[in-house]
């Protein structure tokens, strides 16, 4: 009884940094296959037992570093619930695409759905080869979305946002916002994975062209 | 009074006292300054802050400022006053009983000592609250879900130790139910709050650079560029030089003697000493000259269709071969081979050892054959001709191995690439102005020149990967072009008129011209950076085989 708690708290980051791992390269992926930055700046790297494009610009890098970085600390602390990467016209300023991650916490969240992975983690732990299939098989449906996502005609970037619990430790680069989210959405579900300690929902929603 | 203001500031924010249905009873008369103060202290409800407090405060006072700033925040937060007033107005009573029994409870008996609370102190809460209360919600007109988190902040900069946010339980509630009630009214969760990664994400790179600043021509004429002196190192007259594209009057032998062929005579200019000297004078015009490989004997093609051969050092003819039968425009050396071409397209092959010189005979050109040249292996001749074709011929055979029709003009120029042996350069004339260049193996043509004139010889450079090429109209210059990528790396204007003949020296650094306008002139265009180039070159530049001539 004693050794649990250790273990716990080395489980959650573990878990944590499986997750913001998956974030990094799930981010990667969709500003490459959105095309937010040109194609000749991502290079193909082995990962999740398929190839996966990340950016090679030192810029974006490190943009995206800094994020992950604060993202791993919170999920440690467990105190977010959703990530967003909103894609936004540069021209009008529009959110055009938005990209949801819930972050469902086992144990702690009182969801059906983490209740379920509670209870289902709880039989037998899960492996890390299950682990990565699953997230083999999100990141393959990120990259099979373009297939149905419209086509993005102006330039875009892209904005990080994060559902934070309250109480959670906010550093300077971190300031309050709106939702950003898209009126009428037409919205696709894309698969889920979790590991013992976190369950990841994926969601995908996108203004229609009309 | 003194004592009580360090401890004052603990209490909560100053966001209190904005319904002015529920000012105290009593009039104050605070002064301006100790009113923000009080009015920050105001809003406490820690039991133990209380207890400090109430030393000096009517519980009255306290009780219900407390409650007004439990209502400030609608007010604040909704511009329209209808909502938080009505509010106040219909719940104010119980409210009040409440927290002041609450109030009470937890300290009744300190309140005794309120009653030696200063008269000045309870004139605190006036009408000149308003204009600073006012002030104050300013603050509070931010979303709801910056409240919490200001809250302590604001505290804990005014005060000197920690605080905790109230604890009552009662007005917990009641605040939560509220700003619940504000949350869904404002479309706001209050259980998170939204953070955005405030630093803008970099923006594509357009580098303009990458699109605009390539390179025009490959980087390869760039490395290749050399320094090529463009003025003559030495210029001697050629008077009566025949202006006739068809014929070959000069040419340079391995012992560094220049021979040119001037009307009807031919002169030897020694390049080392720099004499000269007149070799012969026929009663014809003469229209070839060559330097047999050791450099021991000239052939000297004539307009009758004879061919002499004559010991330069000696200056004897050693013998005359007849069987063409108009000019012999061009003549070349392969040991004792002796290959004539013709005006009327016929190539003889002389072994100048034997009586019956004539070896064989070659018959495919229809036009003036003007260009000839053995292979250095000797088992391939190339000729050019006036019929626009090239052919290229097996040593031991008389019909063509390739017949290359390609040119649109005669082909004078016919090089064989020193460096490359199957390689073979072509120039046509005037019409045609291209350098063709052929795999003499497979018979392909592998690269082509436009050079924009007519192209009258061409030299491979033993030093570079480099040939030259002489022209006519309009420049009259001089081309250097580096193998294999075809980039001109320099033209030389080198004449008055078409250049009609070129040779190399034999150390390969100097190409002598001549042209019409009866000027030969020399040119260092390969200078060596190989200092022992020089001398070598005497004797590399051609096998040295004894001939015995008959």
């Amino acid at each position: 009884m004693n050794k649990a708690p250790t273990r716990d708290r080395l489980s959650i980051r573990g878990s944590s940094k499986t997750v913001a791992e998956f974030f990094e390269y799930s981010i990667n992926t969709i500003l490459y296959q959105r095309g937010i930055y040109p194609a000749d700046d991502f290079q193909q790297v082995k990962k999740y037992g398929i190839n996966v494009l990340v950016t090679v610009d030192s810029e974006v890098k490190a943009y995206i570093r800094k994020i992950m970085g604060q993202l791993h600390k919170w999920l440690v602390g467990g105190k977010i619930q959703k990530l967003i990467v909103a894609i936004t016209s540069k021209e009008s300023g529009e959110v055009v695409e938005r990209w949801q991650f819930d972050i469902h916490i086992s144990g702690k969240d009182t969801d059906t759905a983490s209740k379920e992975t509670d209870t289902k983690t709880n039989g037998d732990k899960k492996s890390d080869d299950q682990i990565q299939q699953e997230i083999q098989a999100i990141m393959r449906q990120i990259t099979a979305s373009v297939s149905f996502l419209p086509v993005l005609e102006d330039e875009c970037t892209f904005n990080v946002l994060v559902y934070a619990e309250q109480d959670a430790p906010v550093p300077p680069e971190w300031a309050d916002s709106a939702n950003r989210e898209i009126k009428n959405p037409e919205q696709v579900q894309l698969r889920s994975f979790s590991t013992n300690e976190h369950k990841i929902d994926t969601l995908v929603a996108y203004k229609l062209d009309r | 009074m003194s004592t009580k203001s360090p401890v004052t500031p603990r209490y909560g924010p100053a966001f209190s006292l904005t319904s002015p249905n529920s000012h105290p009873p009593h009039p104050h008369h605070y002064t301006k300054d100790s009113y923000s103060k009080d009015s920050s202290f105001l809003n406490a409800s820690n039991s133990c802050s209380i207890k400090n407090s109430l030393s000096d405060y009517s519980t009255a006072d306290y009780s219900s400022f407390s409650i007004k700033s439990d209502f400030s925040k609608p007010k604040s937060l909704f511009k329209s006053p209808k909502k938080p007033q009505s509010v106040i107005d219909s719940t104010p009573s119980i409210l009040q009983l409440n927290v002041v029994t609450n109030d009470w409870s937890s300290k009744t008996n300190i309140s005794n000592n309120n009653s030696q609370l200063s008269p000045k102190k309870k004139k605190a809460v006036t009408d000149r609250f308003i204009p600073k209360v006012v002030g104050v919600t300013k603050l509070d007109e931010r979303p709801e879900t910056r409240d919490t988190s200001s809250d302590p902040r604001e505290s804990l900069a005014s005060s000197d130790t920690a605080v905790k946010k109230p604890s009552n339980s009662s007005r917990e509630t009641l605040r939560s139910s509220h700003d619940r009630e504000i949350a869904d009214a404002c479309g706001i969760s209050l259980s998170h709050r939204i953070l955005e990664f405030q630093p803008a994400p970099p923006s594509r790179t357009h580098d303009l650079r990458s699109v605009y600043n390539r390179p025009v021509k490959p980087s390869v004429a760039a490395v290749n560029r050399r320094k090529v002196p463009t003025c003559p190192e030495r210029v001697l007259d050629a008077p009566g030089i025949l202006d006739d594209y068809y014929l070959n009057l000069l040419d340079w032998s391995c012992g560094n003697q220049v021979a040119v062929a001037l009307e009807k005579a031919v002169y030897v200019w020694n390049a080392e000493t720099g004499s000269v000297g007149e070799l012969l004078e026929s009663r014809d015009y003469i229209s070839s000259v060559k330097w047999s490989c050791d450099g021991a004997y000239l052939s000297v093609g004539l307009g009758s269709g004879e061919v002499q051969i004559w010991d330069v050092e000696e200056q004897t003819k050693l013998r005359s071969m007849f069987g063409q039968t108009s000019r012999v425009g061009v003549t070349c050396w392969d040991r004792h081979i002796l290959s004539s071409g013709s005006r009327d397209g016929h190539i003889f092959n002389h072994d100048v050892r034997i009586a019956q010189h004539k070896v064989s005979e070659m018959n495919h050109h229809q036009g003036e054959v003007c260009g000839l040249d053995w292979r250095s292996d000797s088992s391939q001749l190339a000729s050019g001709g006036n019929d626009n074709t090239v052919c290229i011929w097996d040593a031991r055979s008389t019909v063509p191995k390739f017949t290359k029709t390609n040119h649109k003009a005669a082909v004078k120029a016919v090089a064989w690439c020193p460096w490359q042996m199957n390689l073979l350069a072509t120039g046509g004339g005037t019409y045609d102005k291209y350098i063709h260049f052929w795999n003499t193996t497979t018979g392909a043509r592998v690269n082509s020149i436009d050079t924009g004139s007519q192209v009258t010889s061409i030299k491979w450079s033993q030093h570079y990967k480099e040939l030259v090429s002489t022209h006519g109209f309009p420049n009259n210059n001089l081309s250097i072009w580096s193998y294999p990528s075809c980039t001109k790396i320099v033209d030389v204007v080198a004449h008055d008129s078409r250049v009609l003949h070129a040779t190399l020296s034999p150390d390969g650094q100097t190409l002598a011209t001549c042209a019409s306008d009866e000027n030969l002139k020399f040119w260092k265009i390969f200078e060596s950076t190989k200092k022992s180039a020089g001398k070598e070159g005497v004797i590399q530049s051609k096998e040295i085989s004894t001939v015995g001539i008959r």
